[in-house]
């Protein structure tokens, strides 16, 4: 059997098309599951007991059932639920958001635990407010340090944004099963989507393992 | 520096107890006044009760007993009833501290870290405030560091800022917890010399340090601090040159046999 | 509108259910078997000072943790029978796309592991007068092991829960006894929450575990 990995070319403006929805989908889940997240984070490590409680189930319960019963879940239940419509591009964003914000919760609240106390006892000595303790001392560098772990649970989200193919959402994943199908072509289709994902997200981890190391030098004390 | 009421000691601390748990006792029942101008040395055996001393005099710790006066005003209160610990916090504003870990904040450039509290908790104006804040990285020669981070300094650096940093407050008092313990050897004259240079300024300050040429040096005062309570108190020529106490006199014999 | 749960309609499907949590389960353990020693072959071959074994390991490791795992499972099901020319049942299939999967996660999760073993244990081992297989077997691995447990655990668990992708492939696990249940019984709430909860079940004590092992290693270290 011989491969023709040439013929794929002829598919590139539905290809592209399909990569467009993954990067826009991506994208939107992963601006509000960060925010989403950091509301979360917050939570976990609030003295309030009842919000603590919550934030650990919500979290808990995400980070332990497969991303793709979450996405039935939204799609099939959530328009039941409300009693509204939701497009297929709208559940879609609804059920990675809600996923990222339980993983991207981990990070904020991981990177709030490594400052050191000792930053607590310096603020106190300089008088600081809690406020201006958390707004200007701990925040920033929560951030700081939470950015390279949120930088690969961006690349996890990017590649289980794949999944929103099974409900029939037409991104990259989708584009490509239709094309290998139609063509009956799978070797050469479904190695270039493979390699597509493989392009953008390899490069993003390369990424992570530089920051972590700048984030750890420039915040070493 | 303008006191209300000249006559009071600076620090007036009563009946001090504290405990981290009912079997670690870090001080039993201390009783201390410390005039402006004083500049006191605390030295003795690790686990004696030094630093806990000079946190307690920060508002970092709950007391369990007894009271502490800062400047004629009451400052930290013992509620033994309700076990709880009352800390004034606009007189705590007049004290300043310096850790032995910098504690610069890791963030921010040098002068950032210098003008964060002025401008955020008493209402600076930026550029006031950064002005004074080169003041200082000059008269402590790190001019040319004001815009690095503190990951780029040494030690030595870093804990001149973490001074300067503290400076910037003002404070009456100046608490340094064993500034130099974690420095280098050939980083710790650098810091003392800084510390020096305050003196001069008849700056009233509290030291904890395991170096004894440098407390000899500084002291206007020394208290020997042992299992949580002070075991001598007097003029550095008298309690490091001719202890009374046999304690005092075994802990000093062996610093200085290994130092020498 | 306000929805009426009936969770009872769910309660004769639990048979199904319960087939398909054995099937999900026999996947993962399949996976996590081949993972956990074709992982640490792989990270030797990933750290060999030979760029011909080191290269295409790399790529290996690479290419199945930058890519998404339903494409990879998709991939495996399409292409290697024609490729290979090998006709296998879809349970060693998906067995094996999943275990190409977890072998690349965990050679990342041993060869972290093993380069953070600090270099004064080796150097003890040298002044102890331990030659390189001694210092290797007694001390290298030991330590590593440890270290790579909870991130072993935690990539374990999340192969239990990739298992539920090979259900687009046809294989009859809990999700896709899951799906078919919500389309005959017309109860999809019931029927997924249902189906969460079970994986929910099973991977939060494994992962409660994993950070129990965390915490010990990080308290036996200081």
């Amino acid at each position: 059997m011989d491969y023709n990995f040439a013929f794929v070319l002829r598919y590139q403006d539905a290809l592209l098309v399909g990569l467009k929805m993954t990067v826009l989908v991506s994208l939107a889940s992963i601006a509000i599951g960060c925010l989403w997240g950091f509301v979360l984070g917050m939570a976990r490590g609030s003295s309030l007991r009842w919000a603590r409680a919550l934030a650990t189930v919500y979290i808990e319960f995400f980070r332990g059932t497969p991303v793709i019963v979450q996405l039935f879940w939204v799609f099939f239940c959530l328009p039941l639920l409300l009693g509204i419509e939701l497009s297929n591009m709208a559940s879609g964003i609804v059920a990675l958001s809600l996923y990222m914000g339980a993983i991207s919760a981990e990070s904020f609240r991981a990177a709030l635990k490594t400052i050191s106390p000792d930053q607590h006892n310096a603020c106190v000595a300089l008088g600081l407010s809690r406020y201006a303790e958390i707004r200007y001392v701990l925040m920033p560098q929560a951030i700081l340090r939470a950015i390279p772990t949120l930088l690969s649970n961006c690349v996890s989200l990017f590649k289980e944004s794949a999944l929103v193919s099974a409900v029939g959402m037409a991104d990259l994943m989708f584009v490509g099963q239709n094309i290998s199908n139609a063509t009956a072509r799978p070797v050469e289709v479904l190695t270039v989507v493979a390699l597509i994902y493989f392009v953008i997200a390899f490069p993003l981890t390369r990424g992570v393992t530089v920051l972590e190391r700048k984030v750890l030098k420039g915040l070493a004390v | 520096m303008m006191s209300t009421n000249t006559s009071a000691p600076l620090v007036s601390i009563r009946g001090l107890h504290k405990a981290y748990s009912p079997t670690v006792q870090v001080i039993k029942g201390i009783d201390l006044d410390m005039h402006a101008g004083d500049r006191l040395v605390v030295i003795g055996p690790s686990g004696g009760g030094k630093s806990t001393l000079l946190r307690v005099l920060m508002g970092l710790e709950t007391i369990d007993k007894g009271s502490i006066a800062f400047d004629g005003q009451p400052y930290i209160q013992a509620d033994e009833a309700r076990g709880k610990t009352s800390i004034d916090t606009k007189v705590r504003n007049s004290i300043g501290m310096v850790f032995q870990n910098y504690t610069l904040f890791p963030h921010l450039t040098i002068v950032e870290n210098l003008i964060l509290a002025p401008c955020k908790s008493r209402g600076e104006k930026e550029s006031v405030a950064k002005d004074r804040a080169l003041t200082f990285l000059t008269r402590f020669g790190l001019r040319d560091k004001a815009t690095v981070y503190p990951s780029q300094l040494s030690g030595g650096q870093k804990q001149r800022v973490a001074i300067a940093r503290a400076l910037m407050l003002d404070p009456k008092l100046m608490l340094f917890d064993e500034v130099t313990s974690a420095l280098d050897p050939e980083l710790v004259a650098e810091v003392e010399q800084v510390i020096q240079q305050l003196a001069l300024q008849n700056l009233s300050m509290m030291i904890v340090t395991h170096d004894m040429w440098f407390a000899k040096n500084i002291a206007s005062r020394v208290l020997f601090c042992a299992g949580g309570t002070i075991v001598e108190d007097g003029p550095p020529e008298q309690v490091m040159g001719a202890p009374r106490e046999e304690r005092t006199r075994e802990f000093l014999s062996r610093v200085f046999h290994i130092g020498a | 509108m306000t929805y009426t749960f009936d969770f009872m309609a769910v309660r004769h499907g639990l048979g199904v259910l319960f087939d398909g949590l054995l099937v999900t389960l026999e996947l993962t353990v399949a996976a996590n078997v081949i993972g956990l020693t074709f992982g640490f072959g792989l990270a030797l071959l990933v750290m060999h000072r030979w760029a011909v074994l080191r290269w295409p390991a790399s790529l290996f490791v690479e290419f199945f943790r930058c890519t998404p795992a339903i494409i990879q499972i998709v991939w495996f099901f399409y292409c290697v029978p024609m490729l290979f020319d090998v006709y296998l049942d879809a349970m060693t299939m998906g067995i094996l796309a999943l275990a190409c999967n977890l072998t690349a996660f965990n050679a990342e999760a041993y060869r972290a592991a093993i380069q953070a073993v600090p270099r004064d244990y080796r150097d003890a081992g040298i002044a102890l007068g331990l030659n390189g297989w001694q210092r290797i077997r007694y001390i290298v691995l030991p330590t590593a092991f440890r270290a790579a447990l909870p991130v072993l655990v935690s990539n374990g668990i999340g192969i239990f829960q990739q298992t539920a992708l090979v259900a687009i492939v046809a294989l009859q696990d809990l999700m896709y006894m899951g799906k078919s249940l919500a389309t005959e019984s017309y109860r999809p709430i019931e029927t997924f929450t249902v189906v969460a909860l079970i994986y929910f079940a099973v991977s939060f004590p494994v992962s409660q575990l994993a950070s129990w092992f965390e915490h010990r290693r990080d308290r036996l270290a200081r």
